[in-house]
């Protein structure tokens, strides 16, 4: 066989050349090629060497990127490898065919063109399609491999340093093997601590956190690029260009949220010019379409609808805020009161109260009548410097975070700033704030605002466009003018943002509650306000240095709201995670033995539904609110199999799949009686929007929105309007009836996510009326929680099998647990 | 030329890494195809007509002589053993242009198979 492997032999260049394989550094141009993906371009063999498929196969598939060119010297010269028919670039896909009765060869994708009937009846020979990728190697004639003696005197790498660097490299693309071993890499991050020395030494252990999650972020998002977009115009009322696209999302990958920023691209063809404009994302409909609201509406190939790409473009916005944060903490003595500052830290401080005269009533005009453990929560905050309120499922927590604001409010100490971590509790929060009769300003980010809200008329952007004409005529004339024009003069946009800003001040000034999330709370648009008064809800929710935005302002009374015994904050960078930056700062106040005020009756579930939760999770504390009477479902004739328990454990034993993705799980026996237990409840009179189904895994979600819209006995409608939907998105929501998939049903590989207390807390807390809940005892019996959950159900005589319509009890043995978590 | 003999080396890959590996492999597979499926479904088949220019010269003759080459091509395919491997035209585009390069592909390989039986039958006739 012929190699030109002489030239790559010369003395030294072998590790110089550009394109030498990163794994192993062999050079020949007929061997190697290089991953085309924009943000990695790298070279790799076709060597096999000490693993189990080619050194760019091992590639491709541990960094999921999925398109190569050939190199310049190689027999087809450069050369992105593409479908020859519809331009395809991944090579998963691609593969050969050749002509009928020529020595003509072309490459081809299999998915749609080699299906594609029209193909047929020319001249290609499709019955031979030839697979690019075949047995873990790139075909061997189209790329070489290296020779037994090129491959000798290259780097022996391990499947195991394969791996080490691939992992590097999301955060360092330009690593190399030699950094595997300088000290450091592999270094686990400090921990964080329950008590600090001084504001530095919480910095020198946050910042590195902070920056870790950063980088894991931006490799993250920055790797999701689409191609082969299909879009669908529009134009918004603002009159601004939005294109709508389906995004597929697969488990731990992107997912967008409204205000993400995204690039749009067209590479151009014969009648149009290449093109590209970022945009924000306005809009995530139930079908999982994108509405993207574009910046500039010049240009744009509206004629065109597919073949776009898209990439995220990433934003360092909410960590340079946590990192100011820190340094402000650190830096400004008046970022926070004494007090604060060494209770943060963990200090031991003398207790200290709030002088200040209590109302006489702690509820407040526009909010719902407190109880008891609401009335003493409002009571003893407006007392304390610091305080934790747990707020366990439907213990109105937003009301009583309502009443507190008020009471501040009007205790005179100047404005009230009331953060969380997510957009959706600030919108509540402020909603029920404003009743109460404050004058409530909602600050959200730019690139939100076209994304709709529930309080719209409360937010900053909405009040400025709608002063009083007359009041403000300079500004509403300018704002006019840009509205129909697109844009200014740059004399006149200079006096637009001055009286723009002038405005903004104005108004937020006059407010009593500036509501934003905790990221938003460092927005320049508030950089010169003091807040003294400062109420965070969904605290545990939010990482220390996201909560700390909010407190640098100035904060001389604290009062974090939040349940730690539900989901903490999402960190995506395990090695962060490990360290400890998932702990918030409530649970941390809780171990340093702040103790928190718990709300104890709840308001959302049947009675047999908080049973079991409250036993587990708040010590049997939780008290009821409702009655069954109030949670009995008024002719709905659904087969609960113990009458007055709208509840039951419907055993399963399909097994488990990994999902398309290869990252999640699904379980298509589960999907299925999901499907009949959906369609039950329709038939009985229960109506969608009542129904949520939850899931732990990404995979399942999906499945079972796909099998309902094409197996759902009833109209597809129906099924379209029911919310399907993680157990971590439903945190802090309810429906009327739950059906709770488990998915897990193997027999060794343990539970995974069900392993965490707090989501399955999160999980069965979630329904009014009532709970079905889908799973495998003989699995899930194994973790000592799950163990409790199905005795109780067992019981209660609720634990059941056989079809729909005749349940009957099960005998299914249980697994003795093992008796730790995780 | 210098020899060197290096003892034959024994691949040993680990059975975990590989599962592991072919899990992920399949894996992106599956998604590549069935991201797809949803995708271009009636996009029409643009240009498949292989281009004339193609056939011009003495490109019948499907055992790799005849062809108006790079010199040395002809004999190095016959050094390598005449009927080991085929050369062959891959069609390819550049930008909206198309091209023909030549590669050699081996005679055994499934691809040329029905070409070559197809010219056999033929042949016979
Ligand atoms: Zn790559
Ligand atoms: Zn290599
Ligand atoms: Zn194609």
């Amino acid at each position: 066989e012929e190699t030109g492997d002489d030239e790559s032999y010369e003395f030294g260049k072998r590790d110089f050349a550009e394109h030498a394989c990163r794994y192993c550094g062999v050079t020949n141009p007929a061997c190697v090629v290089r991953c085309n993906v924009p943000s990695c371009r790298k070279w790799f063999c076709n060597s096999r060497g000490n693993t189990s498929g080619s050194h760019i196969v091992n590639h491709l598939v541990r960094a999921k990127h999925k398109e190569v060119c050939l190199h310049k010297d190689s027999p087809l010269g450069e050369t992105i490898l593409e479908c020859y028919n519809c331009g395809c670039r991944n090579v998963f896909l691609l593969g050969f065919i050749s002509a009928k009765t020529d020595s003509v060869v072309v490459l081809l994708c299999r998915e749609p063109c080699l299906s594609v009937n029209a193909l047929k009846d020319m001249n290609w020979d499709l019955s031979q399609w030839c697979p690019l990728i075949d047995d873990r190697c790139f075909l061997q004639w189209l790329v070489k491999v290296p020779s037994e003696q090129e491959q000798l005197r290259a780097r022996q790498i391990s499947a195991q340093q394969i791996n080490k660097v691939e992992e590097l490299w999301k955060t360092n693309p330009d690593a190399t093997l030699e950094d595997l071993e300088k000290p450091g890499v592999d270094d686990e991050p400090q921990s964080v601590a329950l008590k600090y020395e001084d504001a530095y030494q919480y910095q020198n252990v946050f910042a590195p956190l902070i920056k870790l999650e950063a980088d894991y972020d931006k490799m993250m998002k920055e790797s999701q690029s689409k191609d082969n977009l299909t879009i669908r115009w529009d134009i918004g009322l603002n009159k601004k260009r939005i294109a709508y696209f389906v995004f597929p999302k697969e488990d731990n990958e992107l997912r967008l949220v409204p205000g993400d920023e995204l690039r749009l691209r067209y590479s151009g063809d014969a009648a149009h010019p290449a093109w590209q404009t970022v945009g924000h994302v306005i809009k995530l409909t139930a079908q999982e379409e994108v509405a993207l609201e574009l910046r500039a509406s010049q240009g744009v190939p509206v004629d065109v609808n597919h073949g776009f790409s898209v990439d995220f473009v990433w934003k360092s916005t909410s960590f340079d805020r946590m990192q100011g944060a820190m340094k402000t903490f650190a830096v400004d003595e008046t970022s926070v009161s004494g007090y604060i500052y060494h209770h943060l830290l963990g200090h031991e401080v003398e207790v200290q109260m709030v002088r200040n005269t209590l109302p006489r009533r702690f509820g407040a005009a526009g909010l719902p009548e407190l109880n008891a453990s609401q009335i003493f929560a409002v009571k003893s905050v407006l007392q304390k410097p610091v305080s934790l309120i747990q707020g366990p499922p439907g213990t109105g927590k937003t009301v009583t975070s309502a009443a507190i604001v008020y009471h501040m409010a009007k205790q005179g100490q100047g404005q009230v700033l009331v953060c969380a971590p997510s957009n959706v509790a600030v919108d509540q929060l402020a909603e029920k704030i404003s009743a109460t009769g404050l004058k409530v300003v909602r600050i959200s980010a730019k690139s939100r605002e076209a994304v709709s809200s529930p309080v719209e008329h409360l937010t900053l952007h909405y009040q400025v466009r709608h002063l009083d004409a007359s009041e403000k005529s300079e500004l509403h004339k300018l704002q006019q003018l840009k509205d129909e024009q697109g844009e200014l003069s740059s004399s006149d946009e200079k006096k637009y943002k001055a009286l723009k800003r002038a405005t903004e001040r104005e108004i937020s000034q006059s407010a009593d509650v500036i509501c934003c999330t905790c990221v938003g709370a460092g927005d320049p648009r508030l950089a010169n306000f003091r807040f003294r008064q400062v109420l965070i809800d969904e605290s545990t929710q939010s990482t220390e240095p996201e909560c700390l935005i909010p407190l640098v302002l100035g904060a001389k009374q604290v009062v974090l709201v939040g349940d730690h015994c539900q989901l903490g904050p999402v960190i995506m960078c395990k090695k962060a995670a490990r360290a400890g930056l998932a702990q918030s700062l409530f649970e941390r106040l809780v171990l340093l033995g702040v103790k928190p005020i718990r709300l104890q009756v709840q308001y959302r579930m049947h009675p047999s539904l908080s049973e079991f939760p409250s036993n587990s999770f708040y010590e049997g504390t939780l008290q009821n609110g409702v009655t069954i009477n109030e949670r009995q479902s008024q002719g709905i004739d659904f087969p609960w199999p113990v009458p007055n328990r709208p509840m039951f454990f419907y055993v399963q034993m399909g097994q488990e799949e990994i999902s398309a993705s290869g990252t999640s799980y699904l379980n298509r026996t589960e999907a299925s009686n999901v499907e009949k237990i959906v369609t039950s409840f329709l038939k009985s009179g229960v109506v969608p929007s009542q129904i949520g189904v939850i899931t732990p895994y990404e995979g399942q979600r999906a499945y079972i929105v796909n099998y309902m819209s094409r197996n759902g006995a009833l109209r597809q409608q129906l099924y379209k309007e029911i919310e399907v939907a993680s157990v971590d998105s439903f945190q802090g929501r309810e429906k009327d009836y739950i059906i709770l998939s488990c998915v897990r049903s193997n027999e060794h590989q343990g539970i995974g996510f069900l392993n965490d207390p707090r989501r399955l807390n999160v999980a069965l807390t979630r329904a009014r009326y009532g709970i079905v809940i889908l799973g495998n005892p003989k699995v899930l019996s194994k973790q000592q929680l799950w163990n409790g959950l199905l005795t109780h159900y067992k019981e209660h005589e609720c634990l059941v099998e056989g079809p729909l319509n005749n349940l009957k009890q099960s005998m299914v043995q249980f697994q003795k647990p093992k008796k730790i978590y995780n | 030329d210098e020899e060197v003999h290096v003892r034959q080396r024994v691949i040993e890959v680990d059975p975990q890494e590989e599962a592991e590996f072919e899990k992920e492999l399949r894996a992106l597979m599956q998604e590549s195809l069935d991201s797809r499926k949803l995708e271009l479904r009636a996009r029409p088949t643009l240009n498949m007509m292989i281009p004339m220019n193609v056939f011009e010269g003495p490109t019948k003759d499907h055992h790799g002589r005849g062809f108006e080459g790079e010199s040395g091509d002809e004999t190095l395919d016959e050094e390598a053993g005449g009927s080991k491997e085929v050369r062959v035209k891959v069609l390819v585009k550049r930008g909206n242009k198309q091209q023909t390069k030549q590669m050699f592909i081996p005679r055994d390989c499934s691809l040329v198979q029905s070409t070559k039986q197809k010219e056999a039958a033929e042949l016979e006739e």
